[in-house]
C-alpha cells in the first residue's frame, strides 16, 4: 500500500494540474446554482404572496417551481460530476492500483447483493454507483456503493396514505474470491444481541435467529464480543475462520471503525462496510485544491481495496 | 384426597421434566463431542490417504530423508490398520504431523521437487486438510468445552453426577508442534 506522503507527492505533481481548472468549473457552477436559487426563491415568495389572494394557485405555480429547480440544478451540476468523477476518483483508483477500473455510474446487482444473503429483507428500493473492479495479485474483487431500502406506508388521520423508507443498508459492497473452497455458508455478523443484553440474554436471542444455520462459538473471545458467527457447518466455519483471519477481522473492524457485516458463499467474501455518507460525491460548496478532501477520497477507497491485504487473501496455499 | 394427589404429584411432574430436559442437554452435548470427534476421524483419514501419493512422488528427489519417509509409511500402515486406542490414534497423528511437517520444510532444499506440479498439488491438498484437521480440533474443543461446563455446571450437574458423566479433555497442542506451524507460517508468508 502507498503512503500518505506518496499520495501529496502524487497530488501536487498531477492531480493538482486538473483540479485547478475543475474548480474554474466548479465556480462557474456555485454561481449558477446561487442564481437560480434567487430565482426559485424569487418564485416561492411570489406565491407565498398570491396565497392570500387565491390559495389553489399556490399549487399552479409553486409545483412547477420546485421541478424546475430540481431539473435545473440536475442539469447544471451534471457534468461537473462526471467530470469529477473521471479527473479525481478515477485517479485516484489508478493510483491506488493500476489493475483497477472504475464505472461511475454501475453498481453491484441487486441479484448479487442479495445472493451474499447478508441481509434477508427484498429492498423496495436499490441505487448504487462508483463501481470499482479488477485484480489484485491473485485475488478478483469488486465493489461498489450501494443503498437499499424497503418502505411502510402508514395511514394518517385525514385518510391519506403516507409512505416511509427505511434504510436496510447504505454504504460500500464488497466481493472477492476467497482463497479456500469451501461448499457451506458462514456468516459473521455484529454482536447486536450480545452487546445490549449481555452473555446469557445474548446468547439465547443468537441462537434463535434461525434460517442461517446453527450459532458457532468462536473461540477467540474478543472476537466473539464484537461478531457473532452462524453457518451450517461448524467445522467449515473453523475452516474459513482460522485463528489468524479472526483477529484480521476484527483488526480491519477496529481500524475502520464501521459496522462490518460478512457471508462466505459460492468461494467468495461477501463484506458490507456501513457508511452513513454518499461516498465519492463531489462536494459542491467546497474548494477542491484542499489535499484534504483527496486524502479522505482516498481513505475511504483504500478501506474496500485494503480488505485484500487486511484479511491476506493473496496467500493461496491451500488446494 | 385429589388435593393430596395434587400437592404430592405436581412437584414430582416438574421435578421428572426438569430431570428430563437436563438428561437430554447432557446427551445432546456428549453426542455433539462424539459427532465432532468423527469428524476429525474422517480428516485424519482423508490425510493418511494423501500419504502414499506423497511418499513415492517425494521419494525420487529426496537423497537424506529416506529414513523419515520410512517412518511416515510404517506409521501410516499402523494408522490404518484399525486396532488402536484413541490415546494412541493421538500420538500417532501427532507424530505424523510433526514428520510430515519436517518433509515440508525439507523440500525448500529440492528446487526441482518444488517445480513438480504433482507435488504442488500435493502440497495443497496437504496444506487443506491439515487446515481442515486444526478447523476440527478447534470444534472439538468447543464443543468438549460446552460439554465439560454442562457437567460441572449447577443445576446439569446434578444429572450428570447421578448418571456418571466426568469431564473430557481438549486437545493441546505440544510444544514441538507449535514450532512447526510457526516454521510453516515463515514460508507460507
Amino acid at each position: 500500500m502507498k503512503t500518505i506522503e506518496e499520495l501529496k507527492a502524487f497530488y501536487d505533481s498531477t492531480l493538482k494540474n486538473d483540479l485547478i481548472s475543475l474548480e474554474d468549473e466548479r465556480k462557474k457552477i456555485v454561481n449558477k446554482v446561487v442564481l437560480l436559487n434567487i430565482l426559485c426563491g424569487l418564485g416561492i415568495g411570489l406565491c407565498a404572496v398570491l396565497f392570500f389572494i387565491f390559495s389553489f394557485f399556490v399549487l399552479i405555480v409553486g409545483i412547477p417551481v420546485i421541478i424546475l429547480w430540481i431539473i435545473l440544478y440536475s442539469k447544471i451540476t451534471k457534468g461537473y460530476v462526471s467530470s469529477f468523477k473521471d479527473k479525481v476518483i478515477y485517479r485516484i483508483i489508478k493510483f491506488i492500483d493500476d489493475n483497477l477500473n472504475y464505472k461511475p455510474n454501475n453498481c453491484i446487482s441487486m441479484q448479487t447483493y442479495m445472493s451474499s444473503k447478508i441481509f434477508r429483507r427484498n429492498p423496495d428500493r436499490y441505487t448504487g454507483d462508483d463501481l470499482v473492479y479488477g485484480k489484485l495479485g491473485k485475488t478478483d474483487l469488486v465493489f461498489s456503493e450501494i443503498h437499499s431500502e424497503y418502505k411502510t406506508q402508514s395511514r394518517s388521520s385525514n385518510g391519506t396514505t403516507q409512505t416511509h423508507w427505511h434504510t436496510i443498508f447504505k454504504g460500500l459492497f464488497f466481493i472477492a474470491t476467497f482463497n479456500k473452497k469451501f461448499k457451506g455458508e458462514t456468516y459473521v455478523l455484529p454482536d447486536v444481541a450480545q452487546k445490549m443484553f449481555g452473555n446469557l440474554l445474548g446468547n439465547l436471542f443468537q441462537s434463535w435467529n434461525k434460517g442461517r444455520g446453527e450459532l458457532i462459538k468462536m473461540e477467540d473471545p474478543d472476537f466473539e464480543k464484537v461478531f457473532v458467527v452462524y453457518g451450517n457447518d461448524q467445522i467449515e466455519a473453523r475452516y474459513i475462520l482460522s485463528t489468524s483471519l479472526m483477529k484480521r477481522i476484527l483488526d480491519y473492524k477496529n481500524k475502520t471503525n464501521k459496522q462490518i457485516f460478512l457471508s462466505f458463499l459460492q468461494n467468495q467474501i461477501f463484506v458490507a462496510i456501513s457508511y452513513t455518507k454518499n461516498l465519492f460525491e463531489p462536494r459542491l460548496f467546497k474548494t477542491l485544491l484542499d489535499f484534504n478532501m483527496i486524502r479522505e477520497y482516498y481513505e475511504d477507497l483504500l478501506t474496500a481495496v485494503s480488505i485484500v491485504d487486511e484479511l491476506n487473501l493473496n496467500t493461496r496455499i491451500w488446494g | 384426597m385429589y388435593i393430596i394427589i395434587a400437592i404430592i404429584g405436581i412437584p414430582v411432574f416438574f421435578l421428572l421434566m426438569f430431570f428430563i430436559i437436563m438428561y437430554n442437554t447432557l446427551v445432546g452435548k456428549k453426542n455433539q463431542v462424539q459427532n465432532v470427534y468423527g469428524s476429525i476421524d474422517a480428516l485424519l483419514k482423508k490425510r493418511y490417504d494423501l500419504i502414499p501419493n506423497l511418499v513415492s512422488t517425494v521419494k525420487t528427489y529426496m537423497k537424506h530423508e529416506r529414513e523419515v519417509l520410512t517412518q511416515i509409511t510404517e506409521l501410516r500402515a499402523k494408522a490404518v490398520s484399525g486396532s488402536l486406542s484413541e490415546q494412541e490414534k493421538m500420538q500417532l497423528d501427532s507424530k505424523m504431523g510433526k514428520l510430515l511437517g519436517g518433509i515440508m520444510v525439507a523440500v525448500e532444499n529440492y528446487p526441482d521437487l518444488k517445480a513438480n506440479q504433482n507435488f504442488l498439488h500435493l502440497q495443497s491438498t496437504l496444506n487443506e486438510v491439515e487446515e481442515q484437521i486444526s478447523a476440527a480440533r478447534r470444534a472439538y474443543n468447543a464443543a468438549v468445552t460446552d460439554y465439560n461446563n454442562s457437567v460441572e455446571m449447577f443445576p446439569t450437574n446434578i444429572v450428570a453426577g447421578m448418571i456418571g458423566y466426568k469431564r473430557k479433555a481438549v486437545f493441546e497442542i505440544d510444544e514441538s508442534e507449535r514450532k512447526n506451524i510457526n516454521v510453516n507460517k515463515l514460508f507460507n508468508e
